[in-house]
């Protein structure tokens, strides 16, 4: 399975990973995922979310949730982008994509990629 | 002994500090530093229940045997997405 991580301050460029996209020809399936900051949290009114992450465990962490994804799904790419620092809302803070030969397996492994991370995935958020 | 300790998201400010070093006897357990932390931070002691705690980059049980020159990170819960 390729994967691919990237935590940054940096926007999230979906044009670029969209380009970038890789596909052999047994895949039917490619599912992507932008969360996205509201602008409301607990109720209040926000500008943004401040992110701040433990990048070395983080990285660390988002490999193994990557290894299980391997073990459980027979998918052929993952690739996240998750930023830090601050971002505004209305823009994605996290872009996942999961490239698979049917939509069952992308979907499921998706959804179960982004509940891990927020259980496992040394990242936290702060309203500003 | 001597370990390091690190602080993330607003366990910072509850400590005043992200790091700090520790000095425990042979032996002693996360849970024993998170104890001694406790009295240096009287805050964290509110979060006991909810503090996830790291050696390196793993996850640990507060039974974990705590080594020379470990590298303990301390954080709340955590909220990625």
């Amino acid at each position: 399975m390729i994967r691919e991580l990237t935590i940054t301050a940096e926007q999230i460029d979906e044009a670029g990973l969209s380009r970038s996209r890789k596909l052999s020809k047994g895949m039917g399936a490619v599912i992507y995922f932008l969360g996205v900051v509201r602008g409301t949290e607990e109720g209040n009114a926000i500008e943004a979310i401040e992110y701040e992450a433990f990048q070395r465990m983080a990285e660390h962490q988002f490999n193994l949730l990557f290894d299980e994804m391997e073990k459980r799904w027979p998918i052929e790419s993952v690739r996240l982008v998750h930023r830090v620092g601050t971002v505004k809302v209305n823009e994605p803070s996290l872009w996942v994509e999961v490239v698979a030969p049917h939509r069952g397996e992308a979907f499921a492994s998706c959804q179960w990629l982004i509940d891990e991370m927020k259980r496992v995935v040394p990242i936290w958020k702060k309203p500003v | 002994m001597s370990v390091t300790v690190s602080f993330y998201s607003y366990f910072k400010e509850l400590t005043g500090c992200d790091r700090t070093t520790e000095s425990l006897p042979e032996g002693s357990t996360l849970n024993d530093l998170y104890q001694k932390l406790s009295v240096r931070f009287p805050k964290l002691a509110a979060m006991q229940k909810s503090t996830l705690m790291a050696v390196g980059v793993e996850y640990r049980e507060r039974g974990y045997i705590l080594k020379e020159g470990d590298e303990v990170s301390l954080f709340p819960p955590v909220q990625g997405g």
